[in-house]
């Protein structure tokens, strides 16, 4: 691997990163908290990296101030437009997220996923 | 342009908006809708699937009259409307199979919930099934996760809420996977209708530029598909939430979930990347693995349950396992023979689930295998359709199971490498399938003796669920359909894929 | 006319299907009445009058549908083709010599163990069930023999197993359960590898309609010959798993002491035998003798048959009780027929359908005989039949005639199809295995008679009583069971001494196949 390449691209490499952060966490950690925290910072990773696909130096945002109307002056729109379809997505996921944690909180006290399997397997002995 | 082609969209909307007006409805009327609108949406489709096949190709409907690489689009070919007009069938024929147990698990004010997320959950299924963009297939798979989850956790208990967190954890690795590929492939690409993608893609792989990159979308699109519709080793979620939820979302999550996102898969194979770059990567590779891996250990697993329900569960593990190891063989045959598996899986897993509720009914409610002696003669009806799906699930001729094994180790004649694993792997599940399988039907079928606690039995007739009862012949048939009548069915998946090239 | 094939197959098991229906109503009813807690002793009343009815019933629809099956199979030859099943394959049936030849065997075994079953399941309950399966199978059974192709012939296969598993689990205990789960885990994983291969064959062959000689496409299978000689060897095997071909035999001696007796007659009789029905399809009639002549895969099937000749004998020999031991010698007793159809000459090929017909009256009618003793006085060990032929001297001299057939002491037929099997094996090219093969052979029939005759001989002659009682009265069977055993003997002599007809007609099918 060339290591110009990723110097070059270290926002991309960041996202990436940050993904595989988010990520991990959904998939290990016990704490449901603690996994929604990760599939948040998972989502906002990918939009990251969306956003940052779609910039283009040295151009505008895609809203026509002091009359310019070149198409050459701005970004293009739907970069952004995709970033803020997937933030509601993940508002709503995690909005579900959280409801179903304070549900299982209420229920067995703790937030620990294991410890609501073990008392899952207690119960219905 | 003719008035057809609005129906898809129609539907999709249809479907979508039926949804709150069921939240001002009462549990009897939003039940009413619902069929309503399914069995609407049923003939919508099978219109729509009547006009491609005499047109003979397929048709675009563009949103908002923008044209290709702006606007966002609807693609409809055979495929497409056969796949929704099949969905609509077995999901009301789900929700007629499972109605008693609705009224009885769910409480009365939480109903018209329920049928909010059905709806909601066909709105996405078709929307997953006719659209050309890719992300938004993305946007639907999560409303399809969402309305998924509301149906596991319908019925409130312990069991059936730490399901739905898995459920929902599981899936957002999966859609998270799957965003981050169609990303990659928007930044390759700079399109995100299917169409113009695949354009793009065939240039980049005439030219080898930026092949690693396309490899990993590939890749992460796959994996997190996989992940979403329970491939083997990520299915951990699976034997709760299809074990614990009431029958209707049982049935309706085995046999049409995790299948819309298999056609999606499919779709993107063929529609997105092509299927010949496909088939060179090496992703095809790893997916037959996971399929041949899950197809064993998934009955192995059934094996050693000793409840029904969970049993079945696990046997979906092992179908699945099939369907991937067909999309692993690479082979346009092979992607046929998955398809119906699609078909025949969703017809029989759910006849076995609604059959098992009528079973386990008759049980006093215990779903413990030692329990179940004698159930079949006790809830004739739930007995019969359960040794239908049995034999099914088994391959035995005649039922739709035998034609895609048939069809799978056809495909599989000739591969170099893939070819004896391949049947190996098809004799070894299908004879653990018949260990587990024939067991239950034989303990169905056992006379209950004097010695055994029998207070809690209970004899069903037929006149007591007639609606459950007309659902189970719907699917013994449908079975009989897909096992004796392939042929025509065949034909339709083979042309539809051809459509998509 | 050709639809008569289709009447021959439906008519029994439409009417086994009616069986079934009214018995299930019968079950439906009782768990009611048993969850109820209020069972009346009614049904008592009526038993006599309502199984009489059922006995005329059966054995009707029975008479009918061999008659049909007769009159099908040897009204010149017939072809039917039903729809396709996928692309190309359709489920088909035709007539021919092969076919006609095991549906005989069917028909008269049937005939002979329904009769019987009529005393015999008199005590063993849910009689409707046993009859709806028995019919049922039996209509399954003509559809094997009839079926053009080998999906067709796979499709009843399957069927077959799973209307004869019922047969098995009668009773409904424990040992009944897990010896007919057994079965099916046996018969499945044989059928698959029998799918597996055919799988194989339809690359290979022009068509997978059974053709005399077979149909092997050489131009595809040059170059990939030794692909498809496993192919086929895993096809023998599979198919070997219902004929009690070692490795796979281990179900027949789980399967046969827990199934009622008119049922382990018919299992080993007839049920066995289209595993070498099977066989003979699929090497005779689709891959071709010229293809396997002199290869590996002829000479690993030659020693599994004699090994299992070999042992099923030995284990036999050591085998205390009757039904078991007479499982095991069903084993040895197909192998024989196996190792025939394994040496691939005209004569041996004769010598293994001769057999195929011995084999099945006489160990159907051993069975029965067997299937008496347990209904009459419970005894199921051989040490326990000491003296019986005081008390039974009639059946015992069925049981003796049969024996000497089994053993194949002349003029029995036995001996002439051992005679055919040796004389195939000394004409054979197949180097060492020329004159091994009949020693085994004469090795087993000296251990078929060491473990059959010891019965005769304690039987008539017990000796001395230890406690000195008086002998047991002589109280004969009653004539529905002592016939149908006497018949399967006079049938099995009557093979060795009136031959000429049967041998003709084996000697032509040899003809045409051994190519």
């Amino acid at each position: 691997m060339d290591l110009n390449n990723l110097l070059h691209n270290y926002p991309a490499a960041v996202a990436m990163i940050l993904f595989g952060i988010g990520f991990s966490n959904l998939l290990l950690q016990k704490n449901l908290i603690k996994k929604i925290i990760g599939l948040n910072i998972m989502d906002t990773a990918v939009y990251l990296f969306l956003a940052l696909k779609g910039y283009i130096d040295g151009r505008k945002a895609p809203v026509v101030v002091d009359g310019v109307q070149s198409a050459e002056a701005y970004i293009n729109p739907i970069p952004s437009g995709l970033v803020l379809t997937g933030i509601v997505v993940s508002v709503s996921v995690t909005a579900l997220m959280l409801s179903l944690t304070i549900r299982l909180y209420h229920r067995y006290h703790t937030l620990d996923m294991d410890e609501i399997s073990a008392q899952l397997k207690k119960e219905e002995k | 342009m003719d008035f057809v082609q609005n129906l898809p969209f129609i539907s999709i909307l249809l479907s979508l908006f039926s949804g709150p007006l069921s939240s001002i409805l009462n549990a009897k009327w939003a039940k009413r809708v619902n069929a309503t609108v399914i069995s609407v949406i049923g003939i919508f489709s099978a219109t729509v699937l009547f006009y491609v096949l005499r047109t003979g190709q397929e048709f675009v409907y563009l949103m908002g009259h923008f044209p290709a690489p702006w606007g966002n689009e609807i693609r409809v070919g055979i495929l497409e409307a056969f796949m929704a007009t099949f969905f609509c069938l077995i999901m009301l024929l789900c929700m007629f199979g499972g109605i008693a147990e609705r009224e009885r698990e769910i409480e009365e004010s939480k109903q018209n919930l329920y049928y909010i997320m059905v709806n909601l959950l066909l709105s996405s299924l078709l929307a997953l099934i006719y659209t050309n963009d890719l992300f938004t297939a993305y946007v639907f798979v999560e409303i399809n996760t969402i309305s998924a989850c509301g149906l596991i956790m319908i019925r409130q208990n312990g069991r059936t809420i730490e399901a739905a967190t898995r459920y929902m954890i599981m899936s957002l690795l999966g859609s998270g996977l799957l965003l981050l590929g169609i990303c990659f492939l928007y930044d390759l690409t700079g399109h995100l209708l299917m169409s113009n993608i695949k354009e793009e893609v065939a240039i980049l792989a005439a030219t080898g530029e930026y092949h690693i990159p396309l490899l990993v979308s590939l890749g992460l699109m796959s994996v997190g598909l996989a992940i979403k519709s329970a491939l083997y080793p990520f299915h951990a979620w699976l034997p709760d939430a299809y074990g614990y939820s009431t029958v209707s979302s049982a049935a309706i999550l085995s046999s049409l979930v995790s299948k819309g996102y298999i056609f999606l898969l499919v779709k993107i194979f063929y529609r997105v990347i092509g299927f010949s770059v496909v088939c060179d990567s090496k992703v095809v590779d790893v997916l037959f693995v996971f399929g041949i891996i899950g197809m064993i250990m998934g009955s192995v697993n059934a094996i050693r349950e000793s409840d029904i329900r969970r049993m079945i569960a696990f046997s979906s593990v092992a179908q699945i396992g099939y369907i991937y190891m067909g999309f692993g063989l690479g082979t346009q045959e092979a992607v046929v023979a998955s398809v119906y598996h699609v078909l025949s899986h969703a017809a029989t897993k759910s006849l076995l689930f609604v059959a098992a509720s009528g079973i386990t009914d008759a049980s006093g409610g215990s779903r413990n295998f030692l329990d179940l002696t004698g159930a079949g003669y006790r809830n004739k009806a739930a007995g019969i359709a359960f040794s239908v799906g049995s034999l099914s699930m088994v391959g035995i001729p005649m039922f739709s199971g035998f034609i895609s094994k048939l069809l799978f180790a056809q495909a599989a004649m000739g591969h170099t490498h893939k070819m004896l694993p391949t049947l190996i792997a098809l004799a070894i599940s299908t004879v653990l399938n018949a260990v587990y399988f024939m067991k239950t039907v034989i303990r169905l079928y056992t006379p209950v003796s004097k010695e055994m606690p029998i207070h809690e039995h209970r004899v069903i007739p037929l006149t007591e669920q007639p609606v459950k009862a007309g659902a189970l012949l719907c699917f013994i048939v449908l079975n009989f359909l897909l096992g004796l009548n392939s042929e025509p069915v065949i034909r339709l998946i083979t042309a539809g894929l051809a459509m998509f090239d | 006319m050709k639809e008569w094939i289709l009447i021959s197959v439906i008519l029994p098991a439409v009417m086994g299907v009616c069986l079934l229906l009214a018995s299930f109503a019968e079950n439906v009813k009782r768990s009611e009445t048993v969850n109820r807690k209020n069972r009346r002793r009614d049904r008592q009343t009526g038993e006599q009058g309502t199984q009489f009815g059922l006995h005329c019933f059966v054995g009707i629809v029975l008479a009918l549908s061999v008659a049909i099956t007769f009159f099908t199979a040897y009204g010149g030859e017939k072809s039917l083709v039903l729809f396709p099943l996928v692309d190309g394959i359709p489920v088909a049936f035709r007539t021919d010599d092969l076919s006609c030849f095991f549906v005989t065997i069917v028909g008269i075994v049937w005939l002979c163990a329904g009769v019987y079953s009529f005393r015999y399941m008199s005590h063993e309950g849910d009689e409707k069930r046993f009859y709806g399966f028995y019919l049922l199978l039996y209509g399954v059974l003509c559809g094997l023999c009839f079926s053009a192709n080998l999906v067709t012939m796979y499709l009843f296969y399957e069927l077959m197993t799973l209307t004869s598993m019922p047969l098995v689990l009668h009773n409904g205990s424990r040992e009944a359960i897990m010896a007919s789960l057994k079965y099916l885990f046996y018969s499945m994983c044989g059928a698959y590898a029998g799918l597996f291969g055919i799988f194989f064959l339809n690359r290979y062959c022009d068509t997978l309609d059974f053709v005399a000689g077979g149909s092997l496409n050489m131009t595809t299978v040059s170059g990939q010959e030794e692909m498809l000689l496993v192919a086929v060897f895993v096809m023998l095997l599979g198919f070997g798993a219902k004929a009690g071909l070692f490795p796979m035999h281990a179900w027949l001696p789980a399967a046969h002491p827990v199934a009622p007796s008119p049922a382990s007659a018919v299992l080993s009789g007839v049920i066995v035998k289209f595993g070498v029905f099977a066989m003979i399809r699929t090497v005779f009639y689709v891959v071709g003798p010229a293809f396997l002549r002199g290869t590996w895969v002829q000479y690993a099937w030659m020693t599994l048959a004699l090994l299992t000749v070999f042992m099923g004998s030995m284990l036999a020999f050591g085998e205390p009780v009757l039904k078991k031991r007479l499982a095991y010698s069903t084993v040895s007793q197909i192998s024989y027929i196996l190792f025939g159809l394994s040496l691939l000459t005209p004569t041996a090929f004769s010598g293994a359908l001769l057999h195929t017909a011995v084999h099945a009256f006489v160990k159907c009618g051993l069975f029965l005989t067997a299937g008496v003793w347990i209904w009459q006085s419970g005894l199921t060990r051989v040490e326990e039949l000491r003296g019986i032929g005081r008390k039974m001297p009639v059946l015992l001299w069925g049981y003796t005639v049969l024996s000497l057939a089994l053993v194949g002491i002349p003029p029995t037929g036995g001996f002439l199809s051992k005679w055919y099997l040796a004389q195939g094996a000394v004409q054979s090219q197949t180097g060492v295995f020329r004159l091994m093969g009949p020693a085994v052979l004469l090795v087993s029939a000296l251990l078929t008679a060491g473990y059959l005759f010891p019965i005769t001989m304690n039987g008539f002659f017990p000796g001395k009583t230890q406690d000195g009682s008086q002998p047991p009265q002589r109280k004969d069977p009653p004539a529905g069971m002592l016939v149908p055993v006497l018949l399967l003997a006079l049938a099995a002599v009557l093979l060795g001494v009136i031959p000429g007809p049967v041998t003709k007609y084996i000697a032509d099918i040899a003809a045409l196949v051994c190519r």
